[in-house]
């Protein structure tokens, strides 16, 4: 039987790119559901999304992108699908890669798998501003000392998940920059976590949340949550 | 006026305003407790100055008014502690009822789909 593969969108104010992500998604692969999770979007992205055929959760007030995440993970779990992957509704990522993606969940090789963009150093990958690159490999630091998992792309938003962890994010998924504490949850609770090199792109649309000083609250925020979630409950 | 008969008025006054709020529905017994009980405890207090007294010593306190602060103070840092712990509850309720809403929302547009291919 074809496991059932749900393509989360979530969207924020992304009216420019949303249908083309979409589209560009369902071409290459067909035989995913995709569903937009429409964060409260002030502009036309539930207009766009619903004209690209996609399904299109509206929330009517703004999460931000854990929240969003948490409601896809949500509906992955009541339909009953296998895989739930991430792929960002400004078009940073490249749809191409979703197979790569799921691939080793497919084999049952990672409960988890996530694109990277600096695993492969010779691809011409969209790899962001210094600044954040130096956030990036903090975090790569950072949960490498405390769950031993040294990741190249702890704060990329391009992932997939297998069963195991549709449900535990269906019931907590970090609320604001939730991607690096995700993969420290995910790792507390025993998954098996990895990376696939993948091509990343400039945002075609819309404004990224993380500028000016919300880069430092970002840092802060981030740390602190990984650092209280090692206190958790390991079950 | 004396400061024990003031003190004495005005905390019942506060006293008598919480529970009319209370049998008003316009606050629940939940946050209202510890209006109420701070309250009985200042009116205690106040009726017996020796009890403060005898606890400022033996807290080390050399001023019973320092004490009285300090006191005041602990309260107004517990009440903000608790309403961030309100707060925060009130804003997972927000987040799971904001949730519901969109997977009810994509559900009835899959059923307006499925409706309209299968009139």
């Amino acid at each position: 039987m074809n496991p059932k593969i749900l393509v989360i969108v979530p969207s924020f104010n992304e009216a420019a790119s949303i249908r083309h992500v979409v589209e560009e998604a369902r071409t290459v692969f067909p035989c995913a559901t995709l569903l937009v999770i429409n964060d409260n979007s002030a502009d036309n992205t539930e207009e766009e999304a619903l004209k690209s055929g996609a399904l299109v959760a509206t929330l009517p007030s703004n999460l931000g992108i854990g929240g969003a995440m948490q409601t896809g993970y949500q509906i992955a779990l009541e339909e009953d699908y296998d895989i739930a992957v991430q792929l960002d509704g400004d078009g940073q990522h490249d749809p191409a890669f979703l197979k790569t993606l799921i691939a080793p969940i497919l084999e049952n090789k990672l409960d988890f798998c996530i694109g990277s963009r600096f695993l492969d150093p010779s691809s011409p990958s969209f790899r962001s501003t210094w600044l954040r690159r130096i956030g990036i490999l903090f975090f790569c630091r950072l949960l490498g000392l405390l769950t031993g998992l040294y990741l190249t792309d702890p704060t990329s938003g391009f992932r997939a998940v297998g069963k195991k962890l549709i449900r535990i994010f269906a019931s907590y998924y970090p609320v604001d920059f939730p991607e690096p504490e995700s993969i420290q949850a995910a790792k507390r609770l025993g998954a098996r976590i990895g990376e696939v090199p993948v091509l990343m792109r400039e945002r075609q649309g819309g404004i990224s949340s993380i500028r000016y000083l919300r880069t430092f609250y970002f840092m802060i925020k981030v740390t602190l949550a990984i650092l209280i979630d090692t206190l958790k409950k390991k079950n | 006026m004396q400061p024990k008969t003031f003190a004495i008025f005005m905390t019942a006054l506060i006293l008598i305003f919480v529970l009319d709020l209370i049998r008003r529905q316009k606050m629940t017994f939940k946050y209202a407790l510890s209006w109420l009980v701070s309250s009985l405890l200042v009116l205690v207090f106040a009726i017996r100055e020796d009890w403060v007294r005898a606890l400022a010593t033996w807290a080390g306190f050399i001023l019973t008014s320092n004490f009285i602060f300090f006191l005041v103070m602990l309260f107004v840092l517990f009440l903000s502690l608790l309403l961030t712990i309100y707060m925060n509850e009130q804003n997972s309720r927000t987040e799971a009822l904001t949730q519901a809403i969109a997977k009810l929302d994509v559900r009835m547009k899959k059923l307006e789909k499925e409706g309209s291919k299968n009139p």
